[in-house]
């Protein structure tokens, strides 16, 4: 009665792969218990440290001289991750330390008994965060309220004082930034904060709106902001536009990952192939289906571009 | 499955493990099935499913065209070739007091089959009586009803809590017949609510201005919280959106079975997981969850299985997440036009599913095929996928308990 195409049964095939493995989990719950403690966390963390690095190195320094740190947007990490609650965890700062999940084997619990039979029942994330360590910083883009930017700390500093070199604003800057990469990771800043906490007077502010490394966000508060980042955001919204033009011109709107890879890009694409293939995967703006040969990207419809 | 068997016969393992282990089989194995069908009496678009709690045996419909069908599920034919016949209709030639528009929310009368209410978009909310399909009772209002809902565990009380297009929430007693009790806050169109089923005085309220309010219907004073999506981090967004729960209408609003969680879904294309406690967002990240309704949107969560699975329409499937892991399992095809709300049966592990193509589906669990040694019995089956006898193979002969 529903007949389905060759496609359709690639997937059907490859869903029930991963439905079996959930069937058999389902039933080998005593053997987990049993196994030793899960050095997965420390392997997933190791993991989106490299695919961070391996996506920076797709950023292309060139195209902007040298003067940009490379960026790498979050939703890219999705693409490489299937879990994106576990890249969020590592990567957005957790406001508590409860956990709130009910079933993060990952998490140590410490149980302490108080009077009266009570317990408290805490967990301590394993991995540290990678924001909470101030390696690396997130940015608000701009362009899509989920999308964030997130560059590591010592690239951003590097470029951002060799940006400032010779300019007057060179000492507010440094000041600014040796307060906020260690331990602060808010994307915005109010004036409040500003002028108590990091103790700057309006002028310094100014001044620091005028580097590029404060934007204004709403009167009296301010986004934190990559300096030079408008030609990148540019550059990066016509590529995605470019990258999802093919795949939808493409016959039946869907293309195989590697032939996309190959296809010559066109003047308004900047950027790698693969760095706009990791985007729009990530960002779900095409559907991801595992075939025989190869990964099929297939163009969403519904998509506001 | 063999060791789960021993395991609870020996007294090692609680019999609740077995039951959760083979609910939980059960669901991942949803399937259309050639021999259990829904009668087709709707001639428009399908709103809204319900099935009571009590037996489980009778669903309620309601459609766009203000048509109201109630369905026996339960199979006494003997054969496992089984359509689910509609007992009785409230139909447009046959009574009177049907609605005039279209039905958004049906839901059965939580403790006994003999009462239900419906709500409609010609502004009103009837309440019938099972015997005699005439309506009880009738509260008229000022704009579409968008949704109702009545508390399953309220002994106390018995408020219907109703969403309509002005920003306050009505509570209509049906013990009395007063709508007096206002809950003011939103600003916006109401296009969910939904009684907490852990708490019989805890509402949530879903609304086109990004909010969903959590009340204590007892306080005299505003909501409880309301949620905010980034949990308080003022700084990740800009200042309009401070304190939503969604970036656009929040549409769709799930009590999971403890009623310790509470799923959001938005126009923004997201589904949220809360904390109904305390507010805090999980921060599971479900993915994209493609969502254009203009009204209310009718999902669901299972119930009894570990881990939980949430059941999400989405365009012309149902989409099928692990809860707390917000992994896709699935997506179940098989409508041919958008599927508008559905509706999970606890004993059976059976999801229904509605839409505008006028057709309530039922996705049953794929049932466990004979042993290969008898051969007659496979040959004459057939039709269900060799695919799922591997994996219960192997899973039998891995467990070495």
């Amino acid at each position: 009665m529903r007949k389905q195409l060759n496609k359709e049964v690639a997937v059907f095939k490859s869903r029930m792969n991963r439905k079996r493995a959930l069937i058999a989990d389902t039933f080998c719950l005593t053997k987990r218990r049993r196994c030793a403690a899960d050095s997965v966390t420390g392997e997933s963390q190791a993991d989106i440290r490299s695919s961070l690095q391996y996506l920076v190195t797709l950023f292309s320094r060139k195209l902007f001289n040298d003067s940009l740190p490379p960026v790498v947007l979050k939703h890219q990490l999705y693409s490489l991750h299937n879990d994106k609650t576990s890249v969020d965890k590592q990567v957005v700062r957790s406001d508590c330390n409860k956990c709130s999940t009910w079933d993060s084997v990952q998490s140590h619990f410490i149980i302490i008994t108080l009077m009266h039979s009570e317990a408290l029942v805490f967990s301590f994330p394993r991995q540290n965060e990678l924001r909470e360590t101030g390696e690396l910083l997130m940015f608000q883009l701009g362009f899509d309220s989920e999308a964030f930017a997130l560059v590591f700390a010592e690239d951003y500093r590097a470029k951002v004082l060799q940006g400032e070199a010779g300019r007057g604003t060179l000492g507010t800057v440094e000041k600014f930034l040796t307060k906020l990469i260690p331990s602060c990771s808010d994307l915005s800043f109010n004036k409040e904060k500003m002028l108590k906490e990091f103790l700057f007077t309006d002028s310094e502010i100014t001044q620091l709106v005028k580097s590029g490394v404060l934007t204004v966000r709403d009167a009296g508060s301010w986004w934190l902001s990559i300096p030079n980042s408008g030609k990148f955001i540019k550059y990066f919204i016509k590529g995605r536009k470019a990258v999802l033009g093919m795949v939808k011109k493409s016959k039946y709107g869907e293309i195989l990952q590697t032939e996309l890879e190959g296809r010559r890009t066109t003047s308004q694409v900047k950027f790698q192939m693969k760095y706009h293939i990791h985007d729009i995967i990530g960002a779900e703006l095409v559907e991801c289906i595992q075939t025989t040969s190869g990964t099929l990207l297939r163009y969403v419809d519904g998509n506001v571009n | 499955m063999l060791s789960f068997l021993y395991a609870r016969q020996s007294g090692l393992d609680d019999p609740v493990r077995l039951r959760r282990a083979e609910s939980t089989r059960r669901v991942l194995s949803l399937e259309l099935n050639h021999n259990r069908d829904v009668d087709r009496i709707h001639g428009n678009g399908i709103n809204t499913l319900d099935i009571e709690v009590i037996d489980g045996r009778y669903m309620l419909s309601g459609g766009s065209d203000g048509v109201i069908v109630i369905y026996d599920l339960e199979n006494n034919s003997k054969k496992p070739q089984y359509t689910c016949k509609a007992i009785c209709t409230v139909g447009r030639s046959v009574c009177r007091h049907v609605h005039k528009f279209s039905v958004e929310t049906v839901q059965w009368y939580p403790h006994d089959t003999g009462m239900f209410v419906s709500s409609s978009f010609d502004k009103t909310m009837k309440v019938w009586d099972t015997e005699t399909l005439k309506p009880a009772e009738e509260f008229q209002f000022d704009g579409n009803v968008y949704c109702h809902h009545m508390s399953p565990v309220a002994r106390k009380h018995s408020l219907v809590a109703v969403g309509t297009k002005d920003p306050k929430v009505q509570l209509c007693d049906l013990k009395s017949g007063s709508r007096i009790h206002i809950l003011q806050g939103h600003r916006g169109e109401i296009l969910s609510v939904r009684w907490s089923p852990r708490y019989d005085h805890i509402l949530a309220t879903a609304s086109t201005d990004s909010r969903v309010h959590i009340w204590d219907v007892r306080r005299a004073s505003g909501s409880l919280f309301t949620l905010d999506q980034h949990n308080g981090d003022k700084s990740k967004t800009s200042s309009e959106a401070v304190n939503t729960a969604h970036n656009g209408r929040v549409n769709g609003l799930c009590f999971t079975a403890d009623g310790l969680h509470l799923l959001t879904t938005g126009t923004d294309d997201r589904m949220r997981l809360w904390n109904s406690a305390t507010g805090e967002n999980t921060l599971v990240n479900y993915g994209k969850v493609v969502n254009e309704s203009r009204k209310g949107l009718k999902f669901t969560v299972s119930r009894g299985c570990s881990p939980e699975f949430v059941f999400v329409p989405c365009g012309s499937s149902v989409a099928v997440y692990g809860l707390h892991s917000g992994e896709l399992i699935t997506m179940l095809r098989g409508h041919y036009n958008n599927v508008d709300c559905c509706e999970f049966h606890p004993d059976y592990q059976e999801l229904y599913s509605g839409g505008k193509d006028c057709n309530i589906l039922a996705w049953v669990p794929v049932l466990r095929q004979p042993d290969i040694e008898d051969e007659e019995t496979n040959s004459k089956r057939g039709g269900t996928h060799a695919a799922i006898n591997p994996a219960f193979e192997d899973a039998w002969s891995s467990d070495e308990d």
